[in-house]
């Protein structure tokens, strides 16, 4: 086992693809999969940090990341219904009045 | 990177790709799914044992039934005909392009060889275990754990107060989000 620096890459290349992801798709469930995504490639990170400097903060921060991930599925997915239920569409160009 | 790393990062990066391009979102959040139990080796790889287990319960478990029930309930077809456009995805990927330019010299050059700092042996030995991560959790971060639990709670009233509907006999039509609505 190498350097965990290599992981470090590969998180920020994953989330410049779920960057990506986020900006071209218009589907909002796919969006916020690709935010998830995102939140992945940072957790990744903590870890490769957490590897490096034999410190075990960055794991806890992971940890704490899935626990506002989970809250903000839930919240978010929610939303996504509401939005459905307005507007009988999920295609984030359709909801851009902030009205309903 | 070993070579076990490197097996998985190819999935990683593979399926991620596939949750941007697919145009299917039932394909996207399967893709995802994939991911997401690659980044829980990587995890694995990285010898943070625990995270990698919460990672496939929590992430590839709830989260993604989570949206596949939404998924399913929506009953989406396949986005119809409206792709994001060739110019807007090459200025994306131009500007990721550019981002990754910006940011990766760093990662590559002296400080990639450099290899793990300054480890205790009590670090080496306990690592990412139940044990090392409980003792964090519940000592340092007692307070920070218990105000997560609040926030898991405030997510589910707020997700219930959010798909409650105002007439529960209504079905799914235009104007149910808060009270009143389109009508």
């Amino acid at each position: 086992m190498s350097s965990p620096v290599t992981y470090i890459a590969l998180s920020l290349v994953l989330f410049i693809i779920g960057a990506i992801g986020v900006t071209l798709r218009r589907n909002a469930i796919v969006v916020f999969m690709c935010i998830e995504m995102m939140l992945n490639a940072v957790n990744l990170a903590f870890v490769a940090f957490s590897k490096l400097h034999g410190n075990l903060d960055g794991q806890i921060a992971v940890l704490f990341t899935m626990v506002i991930a989970a809250a903000e599925s839930a919240v978010g997915l929610a939303i996504i219904l509401a939005v459905f239920r307005s507007v009988a569409s999920v295609d984030t160009a359709e909801s851009a009045e902030l009205k309903w | 990177m070993s070579f076990m790393g490197f097996f998985i990062s190819v999935f990683a990066l593979a399926s991620a790709i596939g949750v941007v391009s697919v145009r299917n979102p039932l394909y996207s959040a399967f893709c995802l799914i994939v991911h997401l139990l690659a980044i829980a080796g990587l995890y694995a790889v990285l010898e943070s044992h625990f995270l990698a287990v919460s990672q496939i319960v929590v992430y590839a478990g709830a989260i993604m039934v989570l949206v596949l029930f939404v998924l399913m309930l929506l009953n989406l077809k396949t986005e119809e005909g409206r792709g994001p456009g060739v110019l807007r995805t090459c200025i994306a990927v131009a500007v990721g392009g550019v981002v990754l330019l910006v940011a990766l010299p760093p990662l590559v050059g002296r400080f990639a060889r450099m290899s793990v700092i300054q480890i205790s042996d009590a670090f080496r030995r306990s690592e990412g275990t139940v044990r090392a991560i409980g003792a964090e959790l519940y000592g340092d971060y007692a307070v920070q754990f218990e105000l997560s639990s609040l926030v898991l709670l405030i997510g589910v009233v707020g997700a219930v107060m959010l798909s409650k509907r105002k007439n529960p006999t209504l079905g799914p039509r235009p104007g149910g989000l808060f009270a009143g609505g389109k009508q």
